[in-house]
């Protein structure tokens, strides 16, 4: 018996071990190619680990494409959809728990069904819309819609939270003369400071990766995202593969940093809020 | 409660309503309505023609929109399959008080936050023709001459579908997961004590209680993974010769790039129908969420 146990154990640490490296080998090898020089990038078979370091590659990135403005774009256009999504479902989702309004429920349910829209039927309206407003490329337009898609979310995250925050401390505040909006800012957010925090780091995560839009609102260079910008390596194949994984880890590097340092945020907001795409 | 709150309570619901109705609700009725119209960018001084469901006879007649919807479900179907079956073990496996648990949560972020083009463009590089798979493949003598994954319909459409697995998989088993910590383990150990095995266990425990989460979990990546976009634009950008275009590809290359705004709007409606006609096996499960 304990001899099958120490088996069973011996089986899982290999499962274990086979699984971390099909979840990570894809990103390593994109990591090591990055600091791969030409020569060893045109090896057959190709090589696993660069031959020597270089940043050759990263020089290159650099240079054929705009690809730290294309950051810095993505970088206002992501807080700004995150501040704008997170003020607003957090007065929702204050105003679904805590006040008597009607159709608490209808609204629940209507949110939870707009995400599930295909993007495809908003986007042409939008671009018209955009168009007539002078909306397309700029940092604010394109942040606003990609809000709207990351509100459904962030309402229903904050609704179940706030369900199982107690209402006791509002009472007292409220028997000290505090008003709901005073209520809202002194008591509320400082007690949900951890859940908006965990649910900005979801919204922001799921805004920089958002592609079809920020590929058709903001066409030009001066607005466009990285995530798109990225893609515009690959249009000729002459570019090899190293400068194309040197630009990709100039994208993902802000993330993973994110993913690194907040995977205890982001799993609790991902298991708590259950349902994200 | 009194009165000043609930108007309050409007008030404090307003920005979202707000945006929902400007940014979600009015573009949807706008598609809609310009589905029974002839709108095209090329001819836009002549104004909207309208055709009533001419549009929409054209669709069914249009063997490329065929094509790409088969090829949307089939993606759909087998990726949603695929990532439910492999989701379900690592949950389970994850769910076990073992060590190396919190690197392996970890690990599972990795794919999970990543952009979906850069899962793309390393999966097109693993399938190269002097890509890793086929020198792999070479080294073990199981193939002569290296495959071009990419250049043949089905091997492009296998590529896109690991790459999609490889990225969605981890995310639906957090998932899982969330709902496999909210049983209690007395369950288990009154099934053991009677002496249920483990599959027994699963089977009449745990899959009738995360049920739920199982539902409104796979219904939101049936929906996702149909309006797959960006992956297959990062990997094959639709070919070898269109073969792998999603219909959300070619409603937007019908937008943008032939200009034909009605025949897009017709297909993103389309599109709409079925997300809705699919969203409706899943009321009861969603109502149990609405509940929450």
């Amino acid at each position: 018996m304990k001899r099958k146990k120490k088996a069973g154990t011996i089986g899982y640490v290999i499962f274990l071990s086979l699984f971390l490296f099909v979840m990570i080998a894809p990103m390593l090898y994109m990591i090591s190619a990055s600091f791969m020089p030409q020569s060893d990038l045109n090896m057959i078979p190709p090589r696993l680990l660069p031959s020597k370091a270089t940043l050759e590659n990263y020089a290159r990135a650099l240079a054929q494409q705009p690809i730290i403005k294309y950051v810095y774009n993505s970088f206002i256009i992501t807080i700004i959809a995150v501040v704008i999504c997170v003020t607003a479902g957090s007065m929702a989702s204050y105003a679904l728990t805590r006040t008597n309004i009607r159709f608490k429920t209808t609204f629940l349910v209507f949110v939870l069904a707009i995400s599930l829209l295909p993007t495809i039927t908003l986007i042409n309206p939008i671009f018209k819309m955009y168009s007539k407003m002078g909306l397309l490329n700029t940092h604010i337009g394109l942040a606003v819609i990609i809000s709207v898609l990351d509100l459904p979310m962030t309402i229903w995250f904050l609704t179940a939270v706030l369900k199982n925050v107690p209402i006791s401390f509002e009472e007292s505040a409220k028997l000290d003369g505090a008003n709901m909006f005073q209520i809202f800012i002194y008591i509320l957010l400082p007690l949900l400071k951890a859940s908006i925090f965990s649910i900005s780091i979801l919204v922001f995560i799921g805004a920089w990766n958002r592609f079809l839009l920020s590929q058709v609102l903001n066409q030009f260079e001066d607005c466009r995202t990285v995530v798109v910008g990225l893609t515009l390596y690959q249009t000729t194949h002459t570019i090899p593969f190293g400068v194309v994984a040197a630009a990709a880890m100039i994208t993902i590097l802000p993330l993973l940093l994110m993913v690194l340092v907040f995977q205890k945020n982001i799993l609790g907001g991902i298991m708590e809020g259950g349902v994200k795409e | 409660m009194n009165k000043k709150s609930t108007r309050m309570g409007y008030l404090m619901l307003l920005p979202s309503v707000l945006l929902i109705l400007v940014l979600i609700l009015y573009p949807t009725v706008n598609t809609i309505y310009q589905s029974f119209f002839e709108i095209r960018t090329q001819t836009a001084a002549l104004g909207p023609k309208f055709v009533g469901f001419r549009n929409y006879v054209k669709a069914f007649q249009d063997e490329h929109f065929w094509d790409t919807l088969w090829w949307t479900l089939a993606f759909t179907a087998v990726s949603v399959a695929l990532e439910l079956i492999i989701g379900m073990g690592l949950a389970l496996l994850m769910n076990r008080k073992i060590p190396g648990q919190g690197l392996v949560r970890t690990a599972v972020l990795i794919p999970w936050g990543i952009p979906t083009v850069v899962s793309g463009i390393i999966w097109t590089q693993f399938f190269a023709q002097n890509g890793i798979v086929n020198s792999t493949l070479a080294a073990f003598n199981l193939i002569k001459e290296p495959l071009s994954w990419l250049g043949n319909e089905w091997l492009a459409k296998l590529t896109i579908l690991i790459a999609d697995v490889w990225k969605n998989t981890p995310y639906m088993s957090l998932l899982l997961l969330s709902g496999l910590l909210t049983i209690s383990r007395d369950y288990y150990e009154a099934a053991e004590i009677d002496g249920a095995g483990k599959f027994r266990q699963f089977t009449h425990i745990t899959l009738p209680l995360i049920k739920a989460t199982m539902s409104v979990t796979v219904l939101f990546r049936i929906i996702s993974a149909m309006r797959v976009y960006d992956l297959i634009v990062a990997m094959t950008a639709g070919g070898p010769a269109g073969r792998t275009e999603t219909v959300s590809m070619y409603a937007v290359n019908t937008y943008f790039t032939y200009g034909n705004t009605g025949y897009g709007a017709t297909l993103s409606v389309l599109m709409l129908i079925i997300s809705v006609g699919i969203s409706m096996f899943f009321v009861d499960s969603l109502k149990t969420k609405g509940s929450v």
